[in-house]
Order: structure tokens, then sequence, then C-alpha cells
């Protein structure tokens, strides 16, 4: 029996860097691996990740973002199921990306907006602060699904989070706000197995008033990693395609391969720095291209507990 | 197999040429590939319209600069092909001469993009450039009938005639020449086009031999935009995995040409509907798709050593 191809085009606005995997990089071939058509604009183009010791490159602007648009538009195949988008440092291009989503879900009302809201972390900002109200008031509104750590739904709501009553609080204050798939990627939240274990979280508006929670334990990591966020926000894109009502199972398979991808890429630095050195931003990549057989079908590493 | 590709060719945001068709089929085959964007454009210029910006030679060099200061610069393969610019194609140049001091054993997969059917379709001052600076950096090339007599001056009436311009090939640098499409007759009939190949190796006892084949490729009655692309990526990969049998790494290349192409047609056909001609988004290549193909091809077409 021949099965029909699923027929998914993403329209992914993420960074480009030459040598890496952060933004589109990170995000692309997974998706194509999984069968997904992906469209994307590189919002710049640098030579590599900022964490490197150096970094060079260029940037594209709310102005050049419009005109590649518009060439999508021109020839009349501005039609896509799902809209990615991550990084940003630019107000201009945040609202450009904003009139662009509104526009293809006149020509889609079923599209899909998947945003990772990127602010900040550890209780600090990593981008201009005027970055925050475009977020909330523009963004967020027509997002549908959002992945912010715990910083950044405390900024996007106004509200702290110390136990998980406060997290379910700002993940409900989120669904207020537009989306209706909310994880949060990482929080400071004891978790049950220890402190090797951070938690993350999880809510998906079933009809109006009510949501499936969930909860995940998730084992910490001694090293830095650069684009596992954008790696984890085109995943997640992919997981809730295939398990729609089903944020569980969705995130099991996200966090899995997330899983995964990280302990071969800190085997593999680890082994190139040599014993008793720590890696370097170059050897610390994520082992992408090495890791297709868990992104096309990631064994369950991590379960979610339904709350 | 850690084998890193430095891919410098123009990106899409829709659809599959320069770095959109090669990227994805070397990482599915376990390439790293660093990409370095010539362009960015809204699609293809086939369509009705299109719209993007280009990268200068001196942002080109900016690029390099960066990877060259974390001291990532080594590559086992540069893989290149269509360019506009002869400033640009200058650096490209200058940038694979480094690549080489680097890592001696390199390998430059060059498409030397000039016309076809008897006509340049890029600005004449090309030419000069592609013959006396970039071929003779070149180790692999991927002309057509009509690039191969331009580079050598030789016209191509006969099998006879091919196999000189490919020895003349030879001697301006590439040890691996092929010649992707020709207009000789084919064994098989007028639905059929040629290919030739031609591989100088030196023996243990130091003495030199050539390997030439051919092929005979079913022609297929629609215009694709991206299978130079696909062919030279898929040529690196399979002469990494054949670096002395031409004959199995043409086999597999122009297989999976064929697999992609068939699916493409198939699907393109489908969607025009019967009795229409497809359009350009309707024929881009199915990559995604043809993951398996890529992967694993089946060999569909045999290459004859010839003398």
């Amino acid at each position: 029996m021949e099965l029909k191809w699923m027929e998914c085009r993403v329209l992914s606005i993420q960074s480009h860097v030459v040598r890496g995997y952060v933004g589109n990089k990170s995000a692309t071939f997974p998706l194509q691996v999984l069968g997904f058509e992906v469209d994307s604009i590189n919002s710049v183009q640098f030579s590599n990740h900022t964490g490197y010791a150096h970094w060079k490159g260029q940037v594209l602007t709310a102005e050049e973002l419009n005109v590649l648009y518009e060439g999508i538009k021109l020839n009349n195949v501005n039609h896509y199921d799902y809209v990615l988008t991550g990084y940003s440092r630019d107000t201009s291009f945040l609202e450009m990306v904003v009139d662009i989503v509104q526009e293809l879900k006149k020509a889609n009302s079923k599209l899909v907006y998947v945003c990772d809201p990127v602010m900040g972390d550890h209780g600090a900002m990593y981008v201009p602060e005027n970055l925050l109200p475009v977020y909330r008031d523009k963004v967020v509104p027509v997002a549908d699904i959002l992945t912010p750590n715990q910083f950044e739904a405390e900024l996007l709501t106004g509200r702290k989070i110390n136990t998980e009553e406060d997290a379910i609080e700002v993940m409900d204050l989120l669904h207020q706000m537009g989306p209706e798939t909310v994880v949060l990627t990482s929080s400071n939240l004891p978790s049950k197995h220890g402190d090797q274990f951070l938690v993350a979280l999880g809510s998906q508006k079933i009809g109006k008033i009510h949501s499936q929670k969930i909860r995940m334990e998730i084992p910490k990591v001694d090293a830095v990693f650069v684009g596992t966020g954008d790696l984890f926000a085109a995943m997640l894109l992919a997981w809730t395609h295939h398990h729609p009502k089903d944020l569980k199972t969705a995130c099991e398979k996200t966090v899995s391969v997330m899983h995964h991808v990280i302990k071969r890429t800190i085997s593999y630095a680890n082994e190139m720095a040599g014993p008793g050195k720590r890696p370097s931003p170059a050897q610390l990549e994520l082992r992408m291209v090495q890791s297709k057989a868990d992104i096309e079908n990631p064994a369950i590493a991590v379960e979610a507990m339904v709350l | 197999m850690e084998c890193r590709v430095l891919s410098i060719q123009s990106h899409v945001v829709r659809g599959y040429v320069g770095n959109k068709s090669a990227s994805f089929p070397l990482q599915v085959l376990g390439f790293e590939v660093d990409s370095i964007n010539s362009v960015q454009f809204s699609n293809h210029t086939g369509y009705s319209h299109w719209k993007g910006q280009v990268l200068t030679a001196d942002e080109l060099h900016v690029l390099y600069e960066g990877i060259k200061l974390n001291n990532v610069h080594h590559y086992d393969y540069v893989l290149t092909g269509y360019t506009r610019d002869t400033s640009f194609l200058e650096m490209v140049v200058d940038i694979v001469q480094e690549l080489k001091r680097a890592n001696p054993n390199l390998v430059y997969v060059c498409d030397p993009v000039l016309g076809d059917h008897g006509s340049m379709y890029v600005p004449q001052n090309l030419h000069p450039v592609y013959k006396n600076k970039v071929v003779p950096v070149a180790d692999i090339i991927t002309p057509n009938q009509f690039e191969a007599e331009l580079l050598t001056g030789k016209n191509i009436s006969t099998e006879k005639d091919a196999v000189e311009v490919m020895d003349l090939l030879h001697a301006m640098g590439p040890d691996t020449v092929v010649i992707t499409s020709s207009d000789l007759p084919s064994r098989l009939g007028d639905r059929f086009l040629v290919s030739l190949g031609s591989q100088r190796s030196v023996l243990p006892d130091g003495s030199r031999t050539t390997q030439r084949v051919r092929i005979e490729v079913p022609k297929v009655d629609a215009v694709f935009v991206g299978t130079g692309d696909l062919f030279a990526a898929m040529l690196l990969a399979w002469t990494h995995h054949y670096p002395n049998d031409l004959k199995t790494a043409c086999e597999k290349t122009f297989s999976v040409m064929h697999h992609v192409i068939q699916r493409t047609i198939s699907y393109a056909h489908e969607l025009a509907g019967p009795g229409r001609r497809p359009s350009p988004p309707q024929l881009e290549l199915r990559m995604v798709q043809s993951k398996a193909d890529i992967e694993d091809p089946a060999i569909v077409m045999e290459a004859t050593v010839i003398s």
C-alpha cells in the first residue's frame, strides 16, 4: 500500500550560520528528515554562533525580509501550514514577522505559528529590552504554540514562578494572551528526582475552558549548548503535528530527541577535548547529522506526567 | 565518517537549487555541511517573479574570516556551482587555495556553470576566470558539453572528441571530469542522452591510468532547476565512497538523479492535472520525499567502461 506523503510546509524565519547548528541550521535538517517541506528565510548570515571567540557576518533588515516575502507572494506560493521563529534582536524585524504571519493566516486560517519568544534566561535579558513589549503585545497574541523558559514566561506575564501552582497560573495567563499550547522549556522548580534534574511543564487548551497539563523531569547536562532551544521548537512543531491533541506524547518525543542529540554531542565533545578539559564551543556543536535515526524515530527517554 | 564540506552556493527561501539542493542530501548521507549562501532569493529565477539579495565578494571574505579567526577553516571538500560575479568567483579561488594549504587533501568539486545548448547564461567575463583560475584548482568538475567545449576551445562531435576534451580538462587541473550531458547519439535511441566521465589516477608503481565511463541517461520531458546542483553534491558523496571507481560513483549519482526526477515529474503532473504542463513551483524537486533513495540509491543505469 502506497502511503500518501504528508504535505506540510513550514516557513522558518531564523538565523543562518555557516558552521554549526543554531537557528535555521538547527531547525531545517530535522524537520526535512521528518518529511516537512521547509522554506527558510535567513534573518542573518554569520560565520558561526556568537558563543565562539569570534563571529562575523551580515544581518537582514525588516525591509529585506519584506522583499523576500513579496517574492513568494508574487508567485502566489504564500501558503504555509506552519511558521516558526526564534531568536531576533530587532523590533522592526519582529514587527514585519507579525505582519507576515497575519497575512499568511488570512491565506490559511489553519496556520499554526510556533514561536520561541527568545529574550533571556537565568534572570537576565540577552536581547534589547524594547523587544519585550513587541513580543507581549504583538507576537504572542498571534502565536499558537509558545516555548518560553521560566524567565521569558515571567517577563511576558509579569508574574513570578516559585511553585508549580504559579507555573500553571502563568501558562493559563499565556493561553489568554493567545497561544493554545505553551511549553515552559525549563524552570528552577525543584525536581522530584533531585538537583540533577530540571522541571519542564506544558499546557494545551482543550476547548474553551479545559486544558491538559503535563510535567517532565529532565536530566541536566553539565555544558552550555547553543541551538538546543531552536531544535526543541522545531521538534515540538513536528510532534504536535503528529499528536495534535496529545501534548504528553508530543513532549515526550520532543524532549527525548533533545536527550539523544545532547548525549551524543556531549560524548563527542568530551572525546574531542580530551580528559580533564572543558570542550570549546566549536566542539560542542550539536551532532545533528549523526543523530538522524533518533530524529526520525526517537526512543522515549523521558516520560511526561499528566497533572 | 567525519567529513566536512564547505558549500558556497545560492540560497532560495522556497525550492531546491544551490545550497538548498546540495545540503539536505549531503547531510542525509552523513556529511557535515558548512554553507555560505552567495545569494538569498525568494525562489529560483525560472518562476515568473523572484526577489532577494546578493552577497558581495567582500561579504564572502568577511564570513570566511570569521571561520578562520576561530581556527575552524578545515575542510575535506569545497563545493561550488552557479555564480554570476567574477570578483566573487575570484574570492572563492583565494579561499580554496588557502583551505588547500590548511589541508592538502582537500577536494574541490566545481560545477563550472556557464551555459547550455550552445549559449552562455552567465556574463561572458566569467569564462576566462573559470578557465584560467577556477578549473586549475578544481579536483572534480561537472561541465555539460557546452561548458566542456568552452573551457577547452574544442568541439565535441564524436565520443573520441569527448575523450580528448576530457583529457584536455585533466591537463588543466581536475583528475575527475564528468560531462553531465551531451548531444552525442545514444545507443539506446533518441529518448536517451549520453554522459561521459574520466578519472585520472596514479597507480602504486607511479604510472598513470585513466578510467573512462559512458552512461546512457533517460531523457525527461521537462525543465528542472537544481538538478545540476544535486548532481555535483551527489558526485561528491559517491566519489568520496568510491574514490578509485568512477563507474560505481557515476552509477549511484545518476541513479539518485533518476529517482528524484521520476518522483518529481509524477508529482508535478498530478498537481498540474491531465494535459497541462506543470509550472516551476510544481516542478520543484521532491527532495525530502526522496530521502530513502538518496541514502541508498537502487542502481537503475549501468556505466560502461570505455577505452
